[in-house]
């Protein structure tokens, strides 16, 4: 049935042929915004989150032809970001040691203003929060995900999903003072 | 819902929903460049250094090691040897009923100790005095009379902790 003009078809633009090019530049096109919104939030600075997000499409591409249409894609890119937004932690603490060491007690520059995110206490603290519990609040907060759809992006059951929730939320008021 | 997650939403928004308004960047063609990066830069390089540095150390302790106790630095002469030493001491405790090998092939090391601290010892006596140095244990006097005149050496090798000293001093031969 044709849709009148002006109302798209949510369905047919959210579908996509596992292995097909066109299909992988248009999820590209329709998901980025919104990976990178995740992504900012996991890791230290906007260049790093953008970053992440090309490592992110560039792993999703080599497993596209595998890619099966019963979960969204949205929420399979979103598995992808948050494994290497955690792998990215990992390694800048790594740097972060080698780079103590060669400062030898020598304050650090910092990151560049213009490269960190708008700066909130309550932002700062989401950052700080253990990987998979930032991203739950994230999907959950910003995207607007049930924890049915946060289970079936993270691959963990739902009672998980509620338990990061509850824990990072009682974080967050412990860091606000908030009781 | 509760104060604070209408907070971090409104917050989550304000903060993330200017940097998403961007326009979207191409996206990158299928690289290795990030894993690149990854080994050969940062700590990565750091590591990779760290890793260089051990195996060039390990591999000169197994140089030095071999060279001080066949006398070569000559890898195959190193395994000849020690095949040698290890065949001769077995069938010598074969043939006399006793058990345990190490001490024979101890012995072989000592001799070789020996040996080496004596090279140094004519090594550092071209001109009547002179220092060597080796590793291994080594003492050794010596005093010898001619018939028609008198001749003395000594040899004494000081060893601590495996580093031995070697002071040599000679006197000239019995004048005939």
């Amino acid at each position: 049935m044709e849709l009148p003009a002006g109302i798209r078809d949510e369905a047919a633009e959210h579908a996509y042929t596992p292995g097909s090019a066109a299909d992988f530049e248009r999820l590209y096109v329709n998901t980025y915004r919104r990976i990178l919104g995740t992504l900012i939030t996991l890791v230290r600075d906007i260049p790093t989150a953008e970053d992440c997000a090309q490592e992110t499409y560039e792993r999703a591409y080599r497993n596209w032809s595998s890619w099966r249409p019963d979960a969204p894609a949205e929420a399979w890119l979103h598995r992808i970001a948050i494994n290497v937004a955690i792998s990215d932690r990992r390694h800048q603490r790594i740097r972060q040691a080698g780079e103590l060491i060669r400062r030898l007690g020598k304050p650090s520059a910092g990151p560049d203003p213009a490269n960190v995110a708008e700066r909130s206490v309550l932002f700062d603290a989401v950052q700080k929060l253990p990987t998979k519990q930032a991203a739950a609040l994230v999907l959950r907060h910003y995207h607007g995900y049930t924890n049915r759809e946060i289970a079936a992006a993270l691959g963990v059951p739902e009672q998980t999903v509620a338990s990061r929730l509850a824990t990072a939320r009682k974080q967050l008021q412990a860091v606000l003072g908030r009781p | 819902m509760i104060d604070i997650e209408r907070e971090l939403e409104d917050t989550l928004h304000r903060v993330l929903d200017p940097i998403t308004a961007r326009p979207i960047p191409h996206r990158r063609e299928l690289s290795t460049g990030r894993a690149f990066r990854t080994v050969a830069g940062g700590a990565g390089a750091a590591l990779t250094l760290k890793v260089a540095g051990a195996v060039a150390a390990l591999a000169a302790a197994v140089t030095l090691t071999g060279a001080s106790l066949t006398g070569s630095f000559n890898p195959v002469d190193w395994g000849q040897q020690v095949s040698a030493t290890v065949e001769t001491c077995r069938d010598n405790l074969n043939s006399s009923g006793a058990h345990g090998i190490g001490g024979c092939v101890s012995a072989f090391a000592s001799q070789h100790g020996k040996a080496v601290s004596s090279a140094a010892q004519h090594h550092g006596s071209g001109a009547g005095t002179g220092n060597g140095s080796t590793n291994g244990n080594a003492n050794g006097k010596s005093n010898g009379n001619g018939g028609a005149g008198n001749g003395s050496g000594s040899g004494n090798s000081h060893s601590n902790k495996g580093n031995t000293k070697t002071q040599t001093r000679t006197t000239p031969p019995p004048k005939s």
